[in-house]
């Protein structure tokens, strides 16, 4: 009868499954599922995008973090989940590399896994050290209860993940990215990334002599073999976001989602409570919907309307905008009328304004079904030239929380409807960004030729087709690291990386106060660190309390 | 010789006008004396002026002075008694008569459930019992839906509250929907641990014992129990109409319109705000005053109907009884249904003189339709100021004009055939036997067997143009269980008297129960013709499913001692050991002991001058037992899916989320318990007091894990500690007593209760968990929330207290007319200028009530009978969302709101805030849902009238009564409902959270009427 009191589950798999062949696979495949929780989610966009010089926060924004408030704390959501995502999926790397020795793979095969998931593991300790500063390095599988943590030194941290990624390096598929399967870690993403660690490293407190240099080499070494990988920058800036072309030969790494609607829909592609969708479609979507003669759709978007981007980007950073053509193909400033109901069109007033253009009747519709409803210049407009246009004229000075131009590069007409997620991979890292990592490296380390070098082939290649790209030449006297910030958000706008870049180079605080009305007033120098979250300290209940970051 | 003896004859009935057989008729002082036919009737003679004694189990005692004329007819009625001391009562694994009980427990007659025709069995005993708190569950009024029990309190955060229901001897796993309740003849409610400590490890909630109905030897009885009525809508709730609406809104657009810090209207009447912002649809409404009320539209009364036909009978060694029920209720409105078929039959049968055997089984068959359909949010949310129509009549199946394409018309639902579609099909089979053998005097072999067979099936279909798909893809899903359960029990008694006073009775048990349940669960959606709804996916896309598989075993053995002394002084030990699959290996057999003793004062011969009481007994108990809610499996740890895509090639990859406790262990709940129970004035008052207190320890709580161990789940684990303690009182009276038919009687039942528990400990010396709710010290499940003070006036003095605690006065984000919050403490325990999650909020209340209690009134006279049944919760605190939470009152202006005289700059309102355009909702809208919860409810008034007895002779029938029953039809004394426009509030939690009593803005209450027959041949 005892027999009875033996269980034998036959629809959970218990944690020992993870230690064999197939759990071996199927936790490698859950350590790339985890990076879905950084790309595409909104977590992750809220603390890389918003209350930085290039955006502030939108109508609909968090009005805590996004400004630096007082309701910025150690328990903002947000930082919680950014930091549980991390551990959770660092774990997984863990178990799979220590289960490595005892599963039966092909030794070639279980070599490529192991360098994948420690490729994947230095991405996300890479977030952690980032954010945070000194953090918790667990090198091993957890899978016993504890209610203990410490913090390792920020140095410890860097040195681990730099070691993951040189083994990843020497062990990853060296040849074109597309004979991978899309989204798998390569060679040439795990250099990219070195790169950027050791840029990164060099800013920090943690920063070692040669890191400059390194990160120099390696950006070098990618951009010199990118032939070997199937890597180049694409001819046109505008075909690098453009949907469906997720795939081309700028991109080093994308972060994958699908337009499988059983595993992306609102709330389906996490299983177990992850928001794994990809909203970055959704978050900088304006109210143009409000507007006269428009209503929401699947083309333009649901306005959840996060973040708006300041003034700075739009009328300033941009400097050269009739030869630099990536302003028009980032941001989106005109609307055309969608609204099928005659009276939602606005009519001529009685007396027309001065200067109305020829055909203007009183009481008649300005315009009609397809015409130019919404219009932002970029330069002003004068009162009685607003009143006299048909479409809505809104110029910069009229730019408000919900209503300014749209940043684009992750507008997707694809979804099943306009309440859905993208199906569009994201974009984690390119090209054109290594050779941006790899001027500012040369920028560091003095090599001003090579810097000038790198920065003049994104410039000679933003002038396509329209634009002159001898007038965006520029030479080395130019180039400081001012100047590096603004051709990155040139390049590289609403990209994910805006925050992370301005802390590594000590410009967050002085480029928020400057360029970020709204976040100005409140930033202090503890922002540069994230709070470790409430929840952490909390649970930490045995030996010595979790500490917490400076001033927070 | 006429003059010395006279016969007496005539029918004894029940107070229904029942005819009872086997009444005990005797003439007093005398050993003459008679039995009743199984048609009530009996005849015997007597000497002139002599007195009658009719004394019958269950039955107060009559007594009755004859004349002096020969051949009276003395047609009698007895009424109930609610406290004999004959009486048996089951108190799981066997049964004991009501003396020598020495538990907590209530008895709820068969009258009590048949006063009250309702849905399903719980809704019956709801106000019937003290210590017994039955509530509709998040206030869903939906046919089907079952209420939730607490027995005593809660006492468990996580494991749930739910009490352990027996069926005829036997643990039931149903739905309490699975039981028809025209079949139960009993219900006994145990609530001490000395009456539950038999139950072991899944006593701590109380257990609930149903019996049902079995035959009886005699001539055969036929019964036809019916009634149909109507259901309708208690009140709609309070929403906009279309001048007051559109006025809100105009204020909305006002306060939330801001170019930088300008207005961008002039006022609310501002034209270029009306032009900008109201359709001509909308705005002809304003001009004309057309208003679409939605929840007219909406709302038709449902159907209600029951029909119960039995057939019982048998002789000395066979009975046997037979009976089909069917019973349907309709919603409020299209789509929602509950209907149920039953079937049960019993069967007992004597072989010799040692052994009896016996078979019952019940059957039922359950259709659940719109569980889930909740359109309400939608319909209240749409806007009086356009029509669910188009110009040319056909309906609107599109968003609802003016509503920010948020609000789908909610008609659509209901209007188009098939397009909101949720089916639940349930079939189960329960049955039940048993073999009795009489091995030697005393000595009893005793075999139980039980099995539960049951199948549920789900599904549901909503079109693309529904509430709840908006125009987005149709969706489906169909989900399937099939759960199998058996029980086998061997159970010995041993029952002996020795030396006359001492009686000695032995119970032992060994028992094992095996539960497997399996299910499947599938979704899809884009489904290709709507008229598939949700049969077949292969026409349909994006295809996901999941399945189940858990079984559990516990394995038991129990003892029980029941001793005497006299008759007076009694003792009852238990101890009952369980084995359980779903701890972990080496830890899985627990121990419950307990133990009670009682002392019946009344047999005492000091009380035997002391003629006010019949009845006298004082009783103690301690014991322990426990809460079996751990999962199957909970104790291995668990990988979780989660789902990646190379491409097109999609992968579920897994991850560690949860690892695994070996030393989980049962929640302990100790209780003791001291009662007295008392008969007086012949019975006519009689009821008990109980007085406990309940220790529960090692109460399952979740134990968050630091994330840097990268186990993302909280592991459970034994920590915390929660108390209960309580007084309850339970009374009857018969304040009237009519000799007979035409006279009029009344008879009182009353309980009244008072629970008091709070959280003593928590994880590692927590003492408040706000994410949970939890606080030591405090009630589970309190409202924790931020104090509200008002709202701000547009006045220097709160303009300048705004400025001070960091509140913005200016532009679109002013806090000028928003709701005002206080500034209770700050760090250093004394208020400090901020508004801060962390000091300033409070507990403002929470869901336990200050006392509950019911009071039943059965009036009869000249065979009309009269029962009200009102029960009462009072002092607690619910939250409702439709006014704070939902989106019903949000302040908005996108869509309609609740009617509540919101702030203008003028008006000096100070309960609700201003309309802003600019805000989702308005800030700490959650304050405006707290609500004093008190009630005085009247849940069923029913008026019957028994035919008299020449009139049923010539029927040939052995009682017809007809009836009219109005349920649920007035909430008194209820600031909710009186002061606030809320609809009805009676709402529980969820089992696991069950003091978080929240109102979901779902189906409103409503209210029925009745008529019904009875009929038995």
């Amino acid at each position: 009868c005892k027999k009875k009191l033996i269980e034998d589950p036959k629809s959970i798999l218990t944690p020992a499954f993870f230690s064999t062949t197939q759990g071996f696979q199927q936790g490698l495949d859950a350590a790339y599922a985890g990076t879905r929780l950084i790309w595409g989610n909104q977590d992750y966009f809220t603390i890389t995008v918003i209350g930085t010089d290039e955006f502030r926060r939108g109508i609909d924004g968090n009005s805590d973090i996004n400004v630096y408030s007082s309701g910025y704390t150690p328990s903002t959501g947000v930082i919680n989940a950014n930091w549980r995502n991390a551990y959770t999926f660092i774990n997984t790397c863990n178990g799979v590399i220590d289960n490595a020795a005892n599963v039966d793979v092909p030794a070639a095969k279980k070599k490529t896994m192991v360098a994948e998931a420690k490729f994947l593991r230095a991405n996300y300790y890479f977030l952690l050290v980032q954010f945070w500063g000194d953090v918790t390095l667990n090198k091993n599988f957890v899978s016993t209860p504890s209610t203990a943590a410490t913090r390792q030194p920020m140095a410890e941290v860097y040195d681990f993940i730099v070691q993951d990624l040189k083994d990843a390096i020497a062990d990853l598929p060296a040849g074109l990215i597309k004979d991978v399967l899309p989204g798998k870690a390569t060679r040439a993403a795990a250099k990219h990334l070195l790169a950027k660690v050791y840029l990164t490293r060099g800013g920090s407190s943690a920063a070692k002599a040669t890191d400059y240099a390194d990160a120099l080499v390696t950006a070098k070494d990618l951009i010199d073999t990118r032939a070997t990988h199937g890597l180049n920058l694409l001819q046109d800036f505008g075909k690098v976001f453009e949907e469906g072309n997720e795939a081309n030969s700028e991109v080093i790494w994308s972060v994958q989602h699908t337009s499988n609607l059983a595993f992306n829909g609102p709330n389906n592609s996490g299983v177990s409570n992850f928001s794994a969708d990809n909203v970055l479609n959704h978050m900088w979507v304006p109210q143009y919907e409000r507007q006269p003669a428009m209503i929401r759709s699947t083309l333009y978007g649901r306005p959840y309307i996060r973040c708006i981007p300041t003034r700075w980007t739009t009328d300033t950073v941009f400097t050269n905008k009739a030869n630099d053509t990536r302003y028009g193909k980032t941001f989106q400033t005109v609307w055309l009328a969608n609204n099928p109901d005659p009276a939602s069109y606005p009519k001529w007033p009685t007396p027309l304004p001065a200067g109305a253009p020829a055909g203007a009747v009183s009481g008649q519709p300005k315009f009609a079904f397809g015409d130019t409803a919404i219009f932002m210049p970029g330069v002003d407009r004068t009162n009685a030239q607003i009143a006299a246009s048909k479409p809505l004229v809104i110029p910069p000075r009229n730019y408000n929380s919900s209503l300014s131009p749209y940043m684009m590069k992750y507008n997707d007409t694809k979804r099943a409807n306009l309440n859905f997620p993208s199906i569009r991979p994201v974009i984690a890292y390119r090209l054109a960004e290594t050779y941006l990592i790899a001027a500012e490296a040369a920028f560091r380390t003095g090599n001003m030729g090579d810097a000038v070098t790198y920065i003049n082939t994104i410039r000679t290649r933003a002038a396509f087709p329209t634009g002159d790209p001898l007038t965006l030449q520029i030479t080395a006297a130019d180039i400081n690291i001012d100047f590096i910030l603004d051709e990155r958000t040139r390049e590289l706008c609403g990209e994910l990386t805006r925050w992370l870049d301005l802390v590594r180079t000590g410009k967050l605080l002085e480029r928020v106060k400057l360029h970020n009305s709204e976040a100005a007033p409140n930033i202090l120098s503890k922002h540069i660190l994230r709070p470790i979250p409430q929840a952490q300290i909390d649970a930490v209940v045995t030996g010595p309390k979790y500490p917490q970051n400076l001033d927070w | 010789q006429d003059a010395k003896t006279i016969t007496a004859k005539g029918v004894i009935t029940s107070q229904a006008g029942e005819p009872l057989g086997g009444v005990n008729v005797t003439v007093k002082g005398s050993t003459k004396g008679v039995i009743t036919e199984t048609d009530g009737s009996y005849q015997l003679e007597a000497s002139p002026n002599a007195v009658l004694v009719i004394s019958y189990v269950g039955y107060l005692t009559r007594e009755i002075k004859l004349g002096n004329t020969s051949a009276v007819n003395v047609n009698i009625q007895l009424l109930p008694n609610k406290n004999e001391m004959n009486e048996v009562v089951v108190v799981g694994y066997g049964t004991r008569k009501k003396s020598d009980v020495t538990g907590a427990i209530v008895s709820i007659s068969e009258q009590s459930i048949k006063d009250i025709p309702a849905a399903n069995l719980t809704q019956a005993l709801q106000g019937q019992g003290a210590g017994i708190d039955i509530q509709k569950n998040g206030g869903n009024s939906k046919p089907g839906a079952t209420p939730s029990i607490l027995i005593r309190g809660s006492r468990s955060v996580r494991a749930g509250n739910d009490p352990l229901i027996v069926v005829d001897n036997i643990p039931f796993n149903g739905n309490i929907n699975d039981l028809n309740q025209d079949d139960v003849a009993s219900v006994e409610i145990l609530k001490d641990a000395s009456s539950t400590a038999i139950y072991g490890s899944r006593g701590a909630n109380g257990v609930i014992l149903v019996t049902t109905k079995r035959g009886k030897s005699g001539r055969p009885v036929i019964t036809y129990n019916s009634y149909v009525g109507q259901v309708r809508v208690l009140k709609e709730f309070p929403v906009m109409n279309t001048q007051e609406f559109a006025a809100f809104k105009k204020w909305a657009l006002y306060n939330g319109r801001f170019s930088g810090n300008n207005r961008t209207y002039s006022s609310p009447d501002d034209p270029l705000l009306i032009s900008q912002n109201f359709s001509a649809e909308e705005i002809e409404s304003m001009n004309t005053g057309r208003s679409t009320n939605w929840q007219k539209l909406m709302y038709k009364p449902g159907i209600i109907t029951n029909h119960q036909l039995g057939y019982t009978g048998g002789n000395e060694s066979t009975q046997y009884a037979l009976s089909g029920g069917y019973f349907k209720e309709t919603g409020i409105y299209y789509g929602q249904g509950f209907e149920r078929y039953s079937l049960k039959a019993s069967v007992d049968q004597q072989f010799g003189k040692r052994v009896k055997i016996g078979i019952s089984t019940l059957n039922t068959f359950t259709v659940t339709d719109g569980e889930g359909a909740n359109p309400m949010g939608q319909a209240l949310r749409a806007s009086p100021m356009v029509s669910p129509y188009n110009p040319d009549g056909t309906l609107l199946n599109d968003f609802v004009p003016g509503s920010a394409s948020q609000v789908w018309n909610p008609l659509a639902n209901f209007e188009v055939e098939g397009a909101s579609i949720q089916k639940r099909k349930r079939f189960g089979t329960f049955t039940t036997a048993f073999a009795d053998v009489n091995i030697i005097k005393g000595l009893k072999y005793r075999f139980n067997a039980g099995v539960e067979l049951r199948n549920d099936i789900y599904g549901d279909f909503f079109a693309s143009k529904t509430t709840n798909n908006l125009g987005g893809l149709s969706t489906s899903q169909n989900r399937t269980s099939f759960r199998t359960n058996y029980t086998l029990e061997n159970i010995i008694t041993y029952d002996k008297t020795i030396a006359k006073k001492h009686s000695v009775l032995f119970t032992g048990l060994f028992s094992l129960q095996e539960q497997v349940t399996q299910g499947n669960e599938f979704r899809n959606n884009t489904i290709l013709s709507d008229d598939l709804e949700y049969f077949n996916p292969t026409y349909g896309a994006n295809l996901v499913g999941e399945g189940s598989h858990e079984k559990w075993d516990i394995l038991s053995y129990m003892g029980r001692l029941n001793y005497s002394y006299n008759d007076r002084y009694l003792l009852t030990l238990t101890m009952r050991v369980d084995g359980s699959s779903r701890l972990a290996p080496g830890n899985q057999f627990k121990t419950f002991p307990s133990a009670a003793v009682a002392w019946n004062i009344w047999k005492e011969s000091f009380m035997d001058n002391v003629s006010a009481f019949s009845n006298l007994k004082l009783r103690a108990s301690y014991g322990r037992v426990g809460n079996t809610a751990i999962n199957a499996y909970q104790t291995l740890g668990s990988l979780s899916p989660v789902v990646y895509n190379f491409g097109d090639i999609t992968t579920t990859g897994l991850y560690l989320s949860n690892v695994s406790n070996p030393d989980l262990t049962w929640e302990y709940t100790s209780t003791v318990n001291v009662g007295l129970d008392f008969g007086m004035l012949k019975n006519r008052l009689s009821g008990s007091i109980e007085i406990y207190k309940q220790f529960t320890d090692n109460l399952l709580l979740p134990q968050n894990l630091p994330s840097t161990t990268g186990i993302p789940n909280a592991i459970v684990t034994n920590i915390g500690k929660t108390e209960n303690k309580g007084i309850e009182l339970q009374l009857s009276s018969v304040n009237f007593q009519g000799k007979g038919r035409k006279d009029f009687s009344w008879t009182t039942d009353l309980n009244v209760f008072i629970n008091r528990g709070k959280i003593t400990q928590l994880a590692n010396g927590v003492t408040k968990d706000v994410a949970n709710n939890w606080f030591v010290g405090h009630p589970i499940g309190v409202f924790y929330d931020w104090k509200k003070v008002g709202i701000w006036q547009a006045t220097a003095a709160d303009t300048a207290a705004a400025l001070a605690l960091g509140q913005t006065v200016n532009g679109v984000g002013s806090v000028i007319g928003n709701i005002r919050r206080a500034d209770i403490s700050g760090p250093e325990g004394k208020p400090d200028g901020k508004l801060t999650d962390t000091y300033d909020r409070m507990i403002l209340g929470s869901s336990q009530p200050k006392w509950e209690g019911g009071i039943t009134n059965r009036f009869s006279y000249r065979g009309f009978d009269l029962t009200v049944v009102a029960f009462a919760r009072w002092g607690h605190m619910i939250r409702s969302n439709l006014h704070g939470g939902g989106f019903a009152n949000t302040f908005q202006g996108t869509y309609n709101n609740i009617k509540t005289p919101y702030w203008t700059p003028t008006n000096g309102e100070n309960e609700y805030p201003k309309p802003n355009a600019n805000n989702t909702n308005t800030p700490n809208n959650s304050l405006l849902g707290f609500f004093d919860g008190s009630f005085v409810k009247i849940r069923t008034l029913s008026l019957g009238y028994n035919l008299p007895p020449s009139y049923i002779k010539r029927l040939r029938a052995r009682a017809v009564r007809i009836y009219t029953t109005v349920e649920d039809p007035f909430i008194l004394f209820s600031p909710f409902v009186n002061k606030y426009g809320g609809i009805d509030p009676e709402a529980a939690g969820s089992s696991t959270s069950p003091s978080n009593a929240t109102l979901n803005l779902d189906t409103p209450s409503n209210w029925s009427l009745i008529l019904g027959i009875n009929i038995s041949l």
